[in-house]
């Protein structure tokens, strides 16, 4: 088994905050990895870091072979990575197979000259990229299908939303998929259908993942490995039943006192 | 009886509506409209900018308001008395400024107001002595303020046809210069319809236009289900032949319109058209990818100085000589065309390459110093050589093909009307393709159009590229209707007039674009009193639009719902659409 | 493990290659090459210049004066702009027209108090009345500005309010001058201000004193309004987070009113200052003084007062020294207009390679 991503001495500051602080982690191809820790710990800033959103202050990324640090998002995004955000960021007004169809900018070409002719190859293109779109879509069963295609994303709920937002996240192809929180705000059930969902990713679509995640629900049913940061540096490594029983992480979570509980 | 918040509300809206009719005392509307006739020799628009305000105020006053969850409409009598009392303020403010007015020496107040004329005066007093003109001001005013109240109350079904009745009998008013010429063409009698003498409709004309717009809507209204019914059931091939042969007649209009209008209309179509090729260059830059462009003028600048400079023109020098500018080609107007559109894409580029990377407002002002850059730039003696600077340049191309010049009305209508169909060509195809997507997801959020992997650098540049050729090719008709360039047509209005254009038609709407033209740039054509108001029209126009129809009046289906209310569009989305939701209970989800 | 059971989709991403657009990024090169020919041209034109010595040291003298003078209107302008934007984060694109009504208003009681001797015989009431009336009626429509087309569209996207500010400076422009003519006015001449006073041995304009002075003293007057009182304490807090500041129970709306109606004090001042320095008025004259002003915002760092103080300066001495300093050299004449491309080259510098101002940091703003 490769390793798809790597990551060095990772270190990102804001003026005097050190948000990532020399974090080294590795993501194995075909694995559920979750990064834990309270809030704060910088685990946003790892993922935005990682797809080029900020550049970081120091350390090397490589992900399949290329090194990322200095590649803009949308490199980052063609080389395979996707990504959802914390703060679903959906495109409200487009329609839920437009959101899906933007997914699949990466892996397409045409440009001016082809929308202006229609040119047979364009005409191809977009028909693959609307197949493409919709089986990203089909992904979620009836939820985001028929009718709900041509529906304004804005007009779904929250769950669909950030269904939606996994899917198009889906449509560009990646080989590893990064999920900020997929069940912030969601109830049980739905927490309960996400794990299925991420664990469907892995063993059907053959995506590598990295979940934030706070919902050890999630955590314990899905991740092969687990992660925890806090202040920005990484405190432990391994399996859930190791991890969560980490005295450190216990008390990066519950403070100093809450060990002697545990 | 009247509540104390309709009676409010009707108070403030009456005020309004007199300083309206203040405002529009002191900027001069009223007297310099009182020329246009609109009906006989009774209704002028004067006289009508004289009697909206209350008739206005009125209507709003009693809107259908949301109470409790509810919402309430008014009955008869409140709605008439509220009606009233709006009227009664703006016209007894209207009074009352007209005796303040008078209260001061012969052409004092005309020193510092100087649209305060004595004809201005006896406009607004009926003709009357004062006492009576006021009085007469607070009746008319009391008149039409009851209308105004009674017409809200009017059920939707009568309402609307009446509306469109009316709305369609001022436009026959409006277009009183061209209505006739296409009777005259068509041979048929147009003096029954608009009175020689005085230029609008005569009262019968009015009456019969009133009659037929009013009853045709209502006639469609209880047909016109059946009729959209029978279309939707058509199989497409039938549905497709239908849409075809609308826009082959539409076609057909298009080509025959100058013929019907006459040769000093169509100049007005051709300058109608120039506009809407910017508009549609803007709506690319500014409807599609978002990017607030208010240094349009630059590309039109661009384009008509390097049509000039690459078919031949001469520089103006004052000893009448001819002479060239220091780089000058003499290429056909037809081969110098994809030239100029090529450098002036580059331009597009170059300008918006170290603009990437700002926020809209930031981005706004800066384009809007390129344009007045580019402006002093064209007159400025130090280029003289190439522009012809304050003199600018002549002996521009007239674009003939063999013998055929296209320099007159007529034959520039068609250039224009090919340019303008190519550029909604291109318009249309780009919006609905990968590059269209890209500018929208580029223009809802750009941080998560780049995280999905669209370059936004290249898709800003591109739409800059794309809006400097279609802008270009404007300011290439522009110079070949012409024939000389002076840098005086330069301005920053030119940048405002074409936003004003896509704003209120409607950012990312072509449709929007085409009537936002004909609107803000046809009226002022057709009427030349409207001409000496334009910028101040297109800077009300422009206020009015983006708090009350953001979207503009012929929306993109999409910019809609970005910038109207999120619920309300919500709501209604779901009533249409999904009306399968709540019987397939857990299947349709969360 | 896993099992690639792949879908109906294909896993790998065709292999992705960095374009040449992106190996040479047009756009950086633009810039670099904008940057080295600008230097370039500055450097070359003072270096001739200077060494032909076309312009006395009492002429450089005059236009550093001017220019300061100048500068000053443009800072009282300016903060108008700091102010709001710091507020609300949008550019008030209609201040420009602020300024022109406050000039525009002094006019007329200028025009009386000549008529009646009075601008004459007692100056210093006269021009109290005129910064009077100039800072009412620009107080006036700079809150109604705020009341009518901005407050409806405090939550709109951020393009709606900058169109509505653009038609309402058209609107406010043409308004003007379809009540008052759209012929410029002739601003009478204080006698006590023509002439000179004598600083540091050197003839200067009375006028131009004024205006430096009155500059000053507002300025200062701001600095010490927002640091020490209540109601400056608020506008802080505003422009620091909205949100929290109303949830600590200052009431928005007021703040907002204050602010633009502060801006409208500094501009109607700036007006009256204007007017006696170009002895001029009509109702375009706002349109590209407050460019310039947003410029000298924007140069300084925008939202912060200091920077447009700063800016004001910088620009107006620029602007006058500028034009003579870069093109007499090269024997271009420095007319007026290409002194207003300077302003416009320098705003377009700034909010390109240093949007953050003088005074802010490098970075742009994030959306």
């Amino acid at each position: 088994m490769s390793t798809l991503l790597e990551i060095r001495g990772l270190v990102k500051h804001f003026g005097g905050l050190n948000a990532v602080d020399g974090v080294d982690l590795d993501v194995e191809a075909g694995e559920i990895l979750s990064v834990i820790g309270p809030n704060g710990a910088g685990k946003t800033t790892l993922f935005n870091v990682v797809t080029g959103l900020y550049p970081p202050n120091g350390g090397s990324i490589v992900f399949d072979g290329h090194h990322l640090v200095g590649l803009k998002p949308n490199q980052v995004c063609s080389l395979g990575i996707a990504r959802t955000f914390q703060t679903v960021r959906l495109f409200p007004n487009m329609t839920v197979l437009e959101n899906a169809m933007v997914g699949q900018h990466s892996r397409t070409r045409s440009g001016l000259l082809g929308a202006v002719l229609r040119l047979p190859h364009t005409r191809a293109e977009e028909q693959s990229v609307r197949e493409q779109a919709r089986d990203a879509l089909a992904f979620f069963g009836s939820r985001l299908a028929s009718f709900r295609e041509d529906q304004p994303a804005m007009a779904l709920s929250y769950a669909n939303r950030r269904r939606l937002e996994i899917a198009r996240a889906m449509a560009t192809i990646p080989k590893l998929i990064l999920l900020d929180e997929p069940t912030a705000g969601m109830n049980p059930k739905e927490t309960e259908e996400m794990i299925s969902l991420v664990g469907k990713l892995r063993d059907e679509r053959g995506l590598t993942i990295v979940v934030i995640e706070h919902d050890m629900r999630l955590v314990k049913g899905v991740s092969d490995r687990v992660v925890a940061l806090d202040y920005g540096r990484k405190i432990a490594d391994g399996t859930f039943a190791e991890v969560s029983s980490d005295v450190r992480v216990i008390e990066a979570y519950l403070g100093k006192g809450a060990v002697k509980a545990g | 009886m009247i509540g104390s918040k309709l009676l409010r509300r009707a108070a403030i809206a009456g005020l309004i509506g007199g300083i309206a009719i203040i405002y529009l005392a002191l900027v001069g509307m009223i007297e310099k409209f009182e020329a246009r006739h609109l009906i006989g020799d009774w209704l002028n628009l004067g006289r009508l900018m004289l009697a909206l305000p209350p008739l206005l105020a009125a209507y709003l006053a009693t809107r259908p308001r949301v109470q409790a969850g509810r919402v309430v409409r008014l009955s008869r009598g409140p709605a008439i008395t509220a009606g009233l009392v709006s009227g009664v303020l703006a016209g007894g403010l209207a009074a009352l400024w007209v005796a303040f007015v008078h209260l001061f020496p012969d052409g004092a107040v005309r020193n510092i107001f100087v649209a305060v004329s004595p004809t201005l005066l006896s406009i607004m007093t009926f003709g009357k002595s004062l006492l009576v003109g006021a009085l007469l001001l607070v009746v008319v005013g009391a008149v039409l303020g009851a209308l105004g109240g009674a017409y809200q109350t009017l059920p939707e079904r009568l309402r609307r046809p009446l509306s469109i009745g009316l709305a369609t009998t001022f436009m026959f008013a409006l277009l009183q210069r061209i209505i006739p010429q296409l009777l005259f063409y068509l041979n048929l009698d147009s003096t029954w319809l608009y009175s020689t003498t005085f230029g609008g409709l005569t009262p019968i004309g009015a009456v019969v236009v009133f009659v037929v717009a009013t009853a045709l809507p209502a006639l469609w209204a209880s047909r016109g289900q059946m009729v959209r019914q029978r279309v939707a059931q058509l199989p497409p091939a039938r549905r497709r032949t239908l849409n075809v042969s609308r826009l082959l007649l539409l076609a057909v209009v298009l080509v025959l319109l100058p013929r019907l209008i006459g040769s000093t209309l169509s100049q007005v179509l051709g300058q109608i058209g120039i506009y809407l090729l910017m508009g549609l260059g803007l709506n690319i830059v500014v409807g599609y990818a978002g990017l607030l462009d208010l240094g349009y003028v630059a590309f039109f600048a661009t384009g008509a100085y390097l049509t000039a400079l690459f078919t031949g023109a001469h520089l103006v020098t004052s000893l009448g000589a001819v002479a060239s500018p220091d780089f000058v080609l003499h290429l056909n107007f037809y081969a110098a065309v994809p030239l100029v559109i090529l450098v002036a894409a580059f331009i597009g580029l170059l300008i918006g390459a170290p603009v990437l990377r700002l926020r809209g407002d930031y981005l706004a002002i800066v384009t809007l110093g390129f344009g007045e850059i580019a402006r002093v730039l064209v007159a400025s003696s130090w280029l003289q050589k190439f522009t012809g600077g304050p003199q600018g340049l002549r002996d521009i191309t007239d674009a003939h093909i063999g013998s055929v010049g296209f320099r007159d009305p007529q034959p520039f209508y068609y250039l224009v009307l090919a340019f303008c169909a190519l550029a909604i060509f291109v318009s249309v195809r780009l919006a609905d393709s990968r590059v269209g997507r890209a500018w929208s997801a580029m223009r809802e959020d750009e941080l998560a159009a780049e995280a999905m992997g669209i370059s936004t650098v290249r898709y800003k540049l591109l739409a800059f590229a794309m809006g400097a050729a279609v802008g270009c090719l404007s300011g290439t008709l522009f110079a070949v209707q012409i024939g000389s360039l002076t840098p005086d047509s330069f301005t920053i209005v030119v940048s405002i007039t074409a936003l004003a254009v896509v704003v209120l038609g409607g950012m990312g709407s072509i449709r929007g674009v085409v009537v936002g033209t004909m609107l803000l740039i046809g009226l002022p054509g057709l009427l030349d009193e409207f001409e000496e108001y334009r910028l101040l029209v297109y800077g009300a126009a422009l206020i009015t639009v983006m708090i009350l129809r953001p979207q503009g009046l012929i929306p993109n289906v999409r910019r809609m719902r970005e910038l109207q209310e999120e619920e309300v569009a919500q709501d209604q989305w779901l009533k249409e659409e999904a009306p399968a939701v709540t019987a397939a209970g857990g299947g349709g989800g969360s | 493990m896993t099992e690639q059971s792949g879908g109906p989709v294909e896993t790998a991403p065709r292999p992705r290659t960095v374009t040449l657009a992106e190996r040479f990024p047009i756009h950086r090169l633009t810039l670099l090459a904008v940057a080295v020919l600008v230097t370039f041209g500055v450097v070359t034109g003072s270096w001739k210049t200077i060494a032909q010595g076309g312009v006395t040291g009492a002429g450089w003298r005059l236009f550093l004066v001017f220019g300061i003078a100048q500068g000053s209107i443009y800072a009282l302008i300016a903060l108008g702009y700091s102010l709001v934007y710091g507020i609300l984060l949008m550019i008030n694109f209609a201040h420009g027209e602020v300024f022109m009504a406050g000039a525009f208003a002094s006019y007329f009681v200028a025009q009386s108090l000549e008529s009646k001797g009075l601008l004459d015989r007692d100056p210093i009431p006269s021009l109290a009345l005129l910064f009077l009336t100039a800072i009412l009626v620009s107080m006036l429509v700079a809150v109604l500005l705020e009341r009518v087309a901005y407050r409806p569209l405090r939550n709109a996207p951020r393009l709606v309010p900058l169109i509505t500010a653009i038609g309402a400076s058209l609107f406010l422009q043409y308004t003007f001058s379809g009540f008052f003519g759209s012929d410029a006015k002739g601003y009478p001449s204080v006698k006590s201000l023509n002439g000179t006073f004598n600083i540091l041995g050197f003839p200067v304009s009375r006028t131009q004193v004024l205006t430096i002075l009155t500059a000053i003293v507002m300025m200062v007057g701001l600095r010490l309004f927002i640091a020490r009182t209540k109601t400056g304490k608020a506008m802080r807090a505003v422009s620091e987070d909205k949100e929290i500041a109303s949830l600590m129970g200052i009431n928005i709306n007021q703040v907002v009113v204050t602010t633009f109606a502060i801006g409208g004090i500094l501009a109607g001042v700036a007006g009256v200052l204007f007017a006696l320095n170009f002895s001029e008025v009509d109702s375009f004259m706002g349109f590209v003084p407050g460019i310039k002003a947003f410029t000298a915002a924007v140069l300084g760092g925008i939202g912060s007062v200091t920077g447009a103080a700063i800016g004001g300066l910088i620009l107006g001495v620029a602007e006058s020294i500028g034009p003579v300093l870069l093109l007499t050299g090269i024997h271009v004449p420095a007319t007026n207009q290409l002194r207003d491309v300077v302003a416009f080259t320098i705003l377009v510098l700034v909010l390109v390679f240093r949007p953050g101002g003088i005074l802010g940091t490098g970075e742009p703003e994030k959306a």
